[in-house]
């Protein structure tokens, strides 16, 4: 933050936005160095000193765990086995993947055809399901929980995830809004050249837009997969009553109710539940990126 | 929707019928989960309804709402966060992301050190953060040493909601790469031309930069404000892991702990509705959420109208 | 390709939609609807298998439930019970309003007993109780309160917890327990070790009220303190006793400093861990339940430690002997698929003195019955027998049934909180407040 204010000469910082032509001495120049990657250094010690934090109390033995030590006394891996030996880890690890990977999967093939109308079809009102998208996107989920459970609770579906899983065929407002937004900036010319040469619409949209909308399609996947790995609350409302089908997100929050004092386990716990999404996020980075670009930017 | 109306002529009859099509699942959607939810929400809150008996009881909920004083409690909550935590938030992302702007080297280092924080799942991040943050942890420790009397942080009425603020902070990636991106695409000539002026940089970022990233500015808070609305899941795990003890199975909890200083909207509705089941009551504090959410939703709504002319190719 | 799967989506969902006002299945059969089987109930049943749910999750505990089952495993081999540990109050409430009910679920408190009896969450047992000649006397007044609401009986005790103190004798300096307030306010400021600057090494007693067992309703005993007037709206603001409980606690908090006593508080292990303050003599007296003497005995063998009744008000010396209790509670929820069962197995587990006896030894908390108090085969010691005594002495309260649940204690124990840091000005007036709260609440619910 303090940067923002540092009276510093933009000359000297020949970054990627402002590079204008080097002016002033160059002594200004290296401090202007030093003094922003200090603080990119000091900033990073924030971000990731947590992560660190919780790996190395991962490895502590209890007694030490509560101490505030920073580093372990002896590395106890063994707190690693121990957690899949207290807890139903692998249990949450499959019902979280189902909820995942069905969500996603259900979102897709629900919202694509969605977000491709409401780009490319003429029609009167587009822009009032537009709106409605929008809505449905801004609409805290809180607002209509209790008619939703009753219709879950009717279909005698609370007490397991596809409350949260079945939703995903009808259309996600967030995905169709990324997606429309991307959709719309695809020229009309290779919808038109795939007509002329006598495509359906169907067609149309599986050999031509598809993969031109691949990188949105990714970003609004991944985005998807993530919600429903880190949610919380929709587990909590349909699924916390059924023990076998929680995910993890459930699972880790009761895991330290059940072993309030064991805070090395907990860590641990909590470690490999962060571990799959911080390896997923080194492969698919690119991807990340793009997408989230994508939801502020187009203005 | 004048604009529509006025749409050229060229337009082919079918595609309505078509667009109907394709959409239907959508449709579906938005009348099972969204229209009839409202209106239901709206029908049962002139109810006393515990999922057993229904019976209409008239404003009786909404007279209630009036004494509820955790309702209050949880209101006022939730404005401090929008009113704190959503500024903080979209400071501190747009102060990273012009810092990456500034660097010279290690830009794709950095990046994904800032971003990798946001994705860690909510309910991971937030039991690591009051872990963090206990009385004997690191980060006391520190301030202890530097001569600053730490706080309890989670156990402190007064500090945890800046504790979750801190939370927050740390989860900044998303703000920060939709700002990186603003600040990238501002014209490089426009400061070139200022720095010739000789503008210092204050003023170039606040006559050239702000203008500029505006839009963003304002979909970043809007959104940071509805998501604030929405406050659920760190507060309750933040309180019930401070609260530690009376967490244990049979033990009824009642969120906010400290003293109910997390104590959200959001919360305080899923607690009167599915675990008091007074659902009637419950759908009162929904439309209420729903009327603080409505009155955002249009700000950006108006925002979006402006951009959609863009869109329409 | 989806489309089929969509329609049909599409119309259970509607289906859904137009009769989701009513939520909960019907069909399921209700207890003591038909005229029980004639002949011996074990021959008469049809096998069966039934869910129970409790709460308990550690090892041992888990083990003692299946160990009391086992006597009702061989008088019904048809019937299969299938046990799930660890399951909370909230998870029952909301699995039955769901039509997802187990057969037989069990919960640690009373809380939600009224809103369970009204709401028929649990069935009303009134009838098969009598179908079954089963005497109710055989529990001791107070349990019987605390497990039926508005005539409705629909779960039964199945073990009890009762309040008291433990001393811990070489803290005691040779002093006996004290029986009334102002001989607990003497010893503690006698006891208290604490340092030039006032902060508290050792505390004879912990007066807070966020301190892990100082509620009011196990405080109410000490001053005959009642919550409620005999129609439902509260007594709090009315009865001088909660008036005489609170200022007796502020003197004494006052006395230690309350920043002090917080950050001793906050200095202390978790109650539920081997760091417990009691085990470290960091406190020499405390209120605590039954079950601290088996926690002794697992986790801290070396402290030489007493039990007593809790001190009472010096004006009120008949009250001593009692104390605070409440317990388990056990009962057959809406929607059972084998109601009769599942009510069999209820009995057996609230009525049958080995089961009681095998649960209570292994557990450590008061068996229920008069005739599991008194059998033989019941292990106990002086400090467990001065808790089975607090029991069965008639000036022991519970908390009575409300269809408030534990918003009445939230609130009451909120109010304290801030009365104990000083931050209430008018005694009289907070109190009034806390009872326009519990009676408006109540008039939300339907009480």
């Amino acid at each position: 933050m303090t940067a923002l204010t540092t009276p510093a000469t933009p000359a000297t910082a020949a970054a990627r936005p402002a590079r204008a032509p080097a002016r002033g001495p160059r002594g200004r120049a290296v401090l202007y160095w030093i003094a922003t990657h200090a603080l990119a250094v000091a900033l990073s010690l924030m971000f990731v000193g947590p992560l660190v934090f919780v790996a190395l109390t991962a490895v502590m033995t209890n007694d030490q765990a509560l101490t505030g030590d920073l580093w372990p006394r002896t590395w106890n891996w063994s707190n690693f086995a121990d957690v899949f030996a207290k807890s139903h880890l692998l249990a949450w690890v499959g019902n979280t993947f189902l909820y995942a990977g069905l969500g996603t999967a259900f979102m897709l093939l629900s919202s694509i055809p969605v977000a491709y109308a409401m780009a490319r079809f003429r029609f009167r009102g587009r822009k009032l399901a537009f709106l409605a998208v929008i809505t449905m996107m801004m609409l805290p989920p809180q607002v209509v929980a209790v008619p939703v459970y009753l219709i879950w609770a009717r279909l005698d579906l609370t007490g397991t995830l596809w409350p949260l899983i079945l939703p995903m065929l009808f259309g996600d407002a967030f995905s169709i809004f990324l997606l429309r937004q991307f959709l719309v900036t695809i020229p009309r010319e290779y919808t038109e050249a795939a007509k002329v040469d006598g495509c359906s619409d169907f067609r149309t949209l599986v050999k031509v837009i598809l993969p031109m909308a691949r990188p949105a399609i990714a970003a609004v996947g991944l985005f998807q997969f993530f919600y429903c790995w880190n949610d919380y609350y929709g587990p909590l409302l349909y699924a916390q009553t059924n023990e076998a089908n929680w995910t993890l997100s459930l699972g880790l929050a009761s895991f330290r109710a059940l072993h309030s004092v064991q805070w090395n386990l907990t860590m641990a716990a909590t470690l490999l539940v962060m571990a799959p999404v911080i390896i997923v996020f080194f492969f698919a980075q690119r991807v990340f990126i793009e997408g989230v670009t994508l939801t502020g930017v187009k203005g | 929707m004048s604009t529509v109306h006025a749409a050229p002529p060229r337009w082919r009859r079918g595609e309505g019928l078509k667009a109907l099509l394709w959409m239907s699942p959508w449709l579906v959607g938005f009348a099972v989960f969204f229209a009839y939810p409202l209106a239901a929400t709206v029908y049962f809150s002139f109810y006393r309804y515990d999922l057993f008996t229904l019976e209409f009881v008239g404003l009786d909920n909404y007279r209630y709402f009036l004494v509820d004083d955790r309702a209050w409690v949880s209101i006022k909550n939730t404005l401090w966060l929008v009113a704190l935590m959503v500024p903080a938030q979209v400071l501190f992302g747009l102060g990273v992301a012009w810092l990456l702007t500034r660097l010279k080297s290690g830009v794709g280092f950095f990046r994904t050190v800032f971003y990798l924080p946001s994705l860690i799942p909510v309910v991971a991040g937030t039991v690591s953060f009051v872990f963090l943050l206990n009385p004997s942890g690191p980060l006391n420790q520190f301030l202890e040493f530097v001569g600053i009397a730490a706080p309890d942080w989670f156990g402190d009425k007064d500090w945890s909601k800046p504790g979750l603020t801190m939370l927050a902070m740390w989860g900044i990636g998303n703000t920060m790469m939709i700002f990186l991106a603003a600040l990238l695409d501002v014209p490089k000539h426009l400061y070139e031309a200022a720095a010739i002026d000789g503008a210092g940089a204050w003023r170039q970022f606040r006559s050239i930069t702000l203008p500029t990233i505006s839009p963003v500015l304002m979909f970043s808070t809007v959104t940071g404000v509805i998501y604030a609305l929405q406050y659920f899941t760190q507060a309750m795990i933040a309180s019930r892991v401070a609260a530690g003890v009376t967490d244990s199975p049979g033990t009824a909890f009642v969120p906010g702990y400290p003293e109910l200083s997390t104590l959200t909207l959001a919360q305080w509705l899923f607690h009167v509705g599915f675990r008091d089941f007074s659902m009637g009551y419950a759908c009162v504090l929904a439309l209420l959420l729903f009327a603080f959410s409505t009155v955002f939703t249009l700000i950006l709504l108006r925002r979006f109208r402006a951009f959609d002319e863009g869109g329409d190719r | 390709m989806h489309r089929r799967f969509l329609t049909f989506a599409l119309a259970t969902l509607t289906a859904a939609t137009l009769t989701a006002c009513t939520a909960g299945t019907e069909s399921a059969p209700a207890l003591g609807s038909q005229p029980r089987p004639s002949g011996s109930a074990s021959a008469a049943l049809p096998a069966s298998t039934i869910e129970l749910w409790h709460g308990f999750s550690a090892p041992a505990e888990v083990k003692a439930f299946e160990d009391a089952i086992a006597g009702f495993r061989t008088k019904f081999p048809q019937i299969t019970v299938k046990l799930v540990k660890g399951v909370q109050d909230d998870q029952i409430t909301q699995a039955v309003r769901g039509g997802k009910a187990p057969d037989v679920a069990s919960s640690f408190t009373t809380d939600n007993v009224a809103q369970w009896c009204r709401s028929g969450t649990f069935q009303d047992l009134t009838q098969v109780i009598k179908q079954d000649g089963i005497d109710l006397s055989v529990l001791p007044e107070v349990s019987r309160s605390y497990t039926e609401y508005e005539g409705r009986r629909c779960v039964m005790p199945l073990l009890a917890d009762a309040y008291g103190l433990y001393y811990n004798k070489a803290l005691m300096k040779g002093e006996q327990p004290p029986r009334t307030l102002s001989e607990l306010t003497a010893l503690t400021k006698k006891l208290t070790v604490r340092d030039a600057d006032g902060t508290i090494k050792v505390a004879g007693f912990m007066p807070s009220f966020q301190y892990y067992e100082n509620t009011a309703s196990h405080l109410a005993p000490m001053v005959g303190a009642t919550w409620y007037k005999p129609d439902g709206t509260s007594a709090v603001g009315s009865d001088p006793a909660w008036k005489e409980l609170l200022r007796w606690q502020k003197e004494l908090v006052d006395w230690f400093g309350y920043d002090k006593l917080e950050k001793f508080r906050k200095s202390l292990g978790q109650e539920w861990s081997a760091d417990h303050p009691f085990y470290k003599g960091k406190i020499a007296m405390v209120l605590d339940g039954e079950w601290r003497n088996a926690m002794l005995a697992n986790e801290a063998k070396d402290v030489d430690y007493g039990t007593a009744p809790l001190p009472v008000s010096d004006a009120k010396p008949d009250l001593y002997g009692g104390g605070f209790t409440a317990g388990t509670v056990i009962g057959v929820p809406k929607g059972a698929k084998n109601p009769q069962a599942a009510w069999e197995l209820v009995k057996y587990l609230t009525t049958d003195t080995s089961a009681l006896v095998t649960l209570s030894n292994a557990l450590r908390n008061v068996p229920t019955t008069k005739a599991s108090l008194e059998s033989p085969d019941l292990v106990k010691d002086a400090n467990f027998q001065t808790f089975l005594d607090i029991f069965a002495h008639p000036k022991t309260i519970t908390i009575p049934a409300s269809v408030n649940s534990t918003f009445n204690q939230d609130s009451l124990q909120e109010f304290m909180v801030r009365w104990e840091k000083g931050s209430v000005t008018d005694l009289d007036a907070g109190l009034a407040a806390v009872d326009k709260r519990f009676d408006d609440k109540l008039k939300l619910s339907g009480g």
